[in-house]
């Protein structure tokens, strides 16, 4: 196989690299029809009843956004992960940077926070649905305390990855205690917190959507409920669609902040390519 | 020559034990503040919102007793092991199987990556619908859950396998099997076992939430149909106890890891 | 020409802490003693381990001394406790690390100006200050690149410039130069000198190579091997400006460099 080919020449092995990923692209092409071929045989197997069909799927899908119907649950939904996030994101964030000069604060608080992170939180949707019914509110609850305890997690470890050297270098050039959190503390720690955010972000929307499942009168996780209830197979997966292309938008969005924001890090990928 | 160190040592000695000291105080003290202020805020928001620790209490021994509790939890720990079981499997026996075909591997895996979007809970109404009202749609639910990390944590172990070992192996005339066996399994075992400590509470976790959304038995199904018939003391209970139980396996969990790697430098990875 | 003494060093001492109930550490170092004149580049030659880093660290105030007193123009330093540590000595005394230090999400430019932006000294002068020190270095054209987008070799020149962009009257120097291959090395050891001729800054530079020693400096300390003290002391008359890649030709070089020798072992 092409590891065990040494070829000097640098044009032939780019060929070959070309020429190899070219053909992967083709398998994988192949393999979203053979999928597709897949998915309308047991449509037809079954009957659309049980499983809706591709193409019935892609109409439908078409119909709900010219309606708008699918984008106004939609945005439901990305409003209660978005403003969920926020409220659970930010103090998580802010709060090992609060407490970094009070290592004593952490550590009392730390086999709460432990026991909040492995906690399950999302049992606790019934009871804010009990506490603040079936809108929107409960939903942004549940996002927030889900995201939380992750994101702090991974503020900490990036407060606490602070290089010590950096510190002292940036004392010894006169800098008092603010200096050394905003200028040294906080950078370090960003490309942590993005983690956590990275983490976090498709529990949000999860987490919505679950809350919507148990009780909703709108969102796509209430489409998804409704349509099943209604043995409407294809509109489940027309709801199941939409909520998987917001994951992906949710993903997407995180990503080119965090390329924006942290344009300084190594990569070493790249590194490597372009030689040093 | 002045002597400063000696005096830094005790100095030092003292605070740690102190800190020690105080960290404990304010953990049983905060621990404590907590219990107080969940039975200030249940007297304050009234039976309807919020349910008095004691009669929580209360209602977990009166359950107890009665053995119901019992039953909901051995039904939700019997449904997670089923679950964690399939997915496990199917979790592990596909990256061996996929090394076999790398051409096939290479074609199928950015659609595996997509279906990690695909929220797993918003399938359940599919899986009722498809498959009933009994076990099957928890189990599909529990079994996706714990397939996707497992998963994807062998696959990236096997790869990391570093390739002289396995080329070692094959020049000393070792079968692909005993390959996959010796080389492989044991070069990924530390990933699959974190894996599993993410996976297991995961599996119980799943295992209630998707009794929120069918069947008649189990901590999930305790908790919504409280719920529905305003018991808002047993949905505090069941919260309790499924937090606990979770928290229980957690710890256990942990603890069998650092038990059994000993010998491994501890890492912390927060990630999931 | 009297020289005026900056830097006084008397009875230094230091060993780390005692873990409880063992032996007290070995000291590491043991009554060490010398001064630094105003104007002046010393060199200090030792073998490794030999406490050098530790020495500039105590100077730096980043680490305590177990006795022994510093006195920086005719100020006593207060070394011994931790708490009243004052890293830098408000910022008369700078000090350029071996590893390099820079902050990563930092361009060039951003990091040699961090020291001024930290002493809210920045203004178009001390800019066109740092805008001058990068080019005297040839790190011009490399302004906004972030630091893992250098070699080993333009970081070291980036973390030398942010430490004279400063002008501290003092600057402490451990081996800066060890990590790099020889012909950037001695490319940065002529654009040291270059610069250090600009300024006359008092320089302390701590190095394993005797040559380096002794192509750079006014006068060499040699440590002694752990307890640190110091074992010898060399006056160094080849004349300025230094040819660094000639150096070793010069005919006072041979008989200083044994003399050092001897004493390093």
């Amino acid at each position: 196989m092409a590891t065990w080919q040494r070829t000097e020449d640098p044009n032939l092995a780019r060929l070959a690299r070309l020429a190899g990923s070219l053909r992967t692209r083709g398998d994988q092409l192949l393999v979203l029809i053979v999928l597709l071929a897949l998915w309308q045989g047991l449509s037809l197997a079954f009957g659309t009843y049980w499983v809706g069909s591709p193409w019935g799927v892609l109409t439908r899908l078409g119909k709900g956004v010219m309606s708008g119907e699918i984008l106004r649950h939609a945005s439901y939904t990305l409003l209660e992960a978005a403003a969920g996030f926020l409220i659970g994101a930010l103090p998580a964030a802010a709060l090992p940077f609060a407490l970094r000069r009070l290592p004593i604060v952490t550590a009392i608080l730390d086999p709460f926070m432990v026991g909040g992170y492995g906690a399950p939180k999302l049992a606790l949707a019934p009871l804010f649905i009990l506490w603040f019914g079936i809108g929107i509110e409960s939903k942004i609850a549940l996002v927030a305390i889900t995201v939380f305890f992750i994101v702090y997690f991974s503020a900490l470890a990036g407060v606490r990855a602070l290089d010590p050297r950096l510190v002292q270098m940036a004392q010894v050039m006169g800098a008092n205690e603010r200096d050394v959190a905003r200028h040294i503390v906080f950078p370090g720690a960003v490309p942590h917190i993005f983690t956590g955010f990275r983490i976090a972000m498709p529990y949000s929307i999860g987490g919505a959507v679950i809350a919507e499942l148990i009780s909703a009168n709108r969102g796509l996780g209430y489409l998804v409920q409704l349509s099943a209830m209604n043995f409407d197979t294809t509109g489940v997966f027309v709801a199941l669609v939409a909520t998987t292309c917001i994951v992906f938008l949710g993903n997407w969005s995180v990503n080119v902040v965090e390329r924006r924001l942290l344009r300084w890090r190594p990569r070493p990928d790249l590194d490597m390519q372009a030689g040093s | 020559m002045t002597m400063h160190e000696s005096e830094l040592d005790r100095e030092e000695r003292s605070r740690v034990k102190w800190r020690k000291y105080a960290v404990t105080v304010g953990r049983i003290g905060l621990g404590v503040a907590l219990l107080v202020a969940w039975k200030v805020g249940a007297d304050a928001a009234g039976p309807l919102y919020a349910a008095d620790p004691i009669n929580v209490f209360q209602r977990i021994v009166s359950d107890s007793i009665s053995g119901s509790l019992l039953r909901h939890i051995t039904v939700t720990l019997r449904l997670s092991v089923e679950g964690f079981a399939i997915g496990c499997t199917f979790g592990v026996a596909l990256p061996f199987l996929l090394r076999r075909m790398p051409r096939l591997t290479r074609a199928v895996e950015p659609y595996i990556m997509a279906s990690v979007g695909v929220p797993k809970y918003a399938l359940v109404p599919l899986f009722i619908l498809w498959f009933g009202i009994d076990d099957a749609p928890k189990l599909w639910l529990v079994g996706l859950l714990v397939f996707y990390p497992v998963f994807i944590a062998v696959f990236a172990g096997i790869r990391n396998v570093d390739r002289n070992l396995i080329n070692m192996a094959r020049v000393v005339g070792a079968s692909e099997a005993m390959i996959s066996r010796e080389v492989i399994w044991n070069a990924l075992l530390p990933f699959f076992f974190t894996a599993l400590k993410i996976a297991l509470p995961r599996a119980v976790s799943a295992t209630i939430i998707g009794e929120f959304l069918v069947g008649n038995e189990g901590l999930g199904y305790m908790i919504e149909y409280s719920r529905q018939n305003f018991d808002t003391t047993g949905v505090f209970t069941g919260i309790v106890v499924a937090t606990a139980l979770v928290l229980v396996i957690n710890t256990a969990l942990v603890r069998l890891d650092r038990h059994f790697n000993a010998w491994r430098p501890i890492d912390r990875d927060m990630a999931l | 020409m009297a020289a005026e003494v900056l830097l006084e060093v008397r009875g230094l001492s230091k060993r780390f802490g005692n873990r409880a109930g063992r032996e007290p550490s070995p000291w590491v170092i043991q009554e060490l003693s010398f001064v630094v004149n105003e104007g002046e580049f010393l060199t200090i030659v030792g073998p490794s381990g030999s406490g050098k880093t530790t020495l500039l660290n105590i100077l730096a105030q980043i680490d305590t001394a177990s006795g022994g007193e510093i006195c920086l123009q005719s100020h006593a330093a207060p070394i011994g406790n931790s708490k009243s540590l004052k890293p830098g000595l408000a910022c008369k005394i700078g000090y350029v690390t071996q590893e390099d230090n820079l902050l990563p999400w930092r361009t060039t430019l951003e990091n040699v100006l961090f020291p001024l932006t930290v002493q809210r000294r920045l203004n178009e002068d001390t800019r066109a200050q740092a805008q001058m020190l990068i080019r005297a270095v040839g790190l011009a054209g490399f302004e906004d690149h972030y630091p893992h987008e250098l070699s080993g070799g333009m970081r070291k020149r980036a973390s030398l410039i942010r430490t004279l962009v400063y002008d501290p009257p003092i600057i402490l120097m451990d081996e800066p130069f060890g990590a790099l291959d020889a012909q950037t090395r001695t490319q940065l050891q002529e654009d040291l000198l270059r610069l250090w001729n600009l300024g006359r800054k008092t320089i302390v530079f701590v190095t394993h190579d005797i040559v380096e020693a002794i192509a750079l400096g006014d006068r060499t300390l040699v440590l002694s091997r752990s307890p640190a003290s110091v074992a010898g002391e060399h006056r160094n008359s080849i004349p300025r400006p230094r040819d660094i890649r000639g150096i070793m030709i010069h005919p006072e070089f041979a008989p200083l460099y044994q003399r050092i020798r001897v004493q390093v072992q």
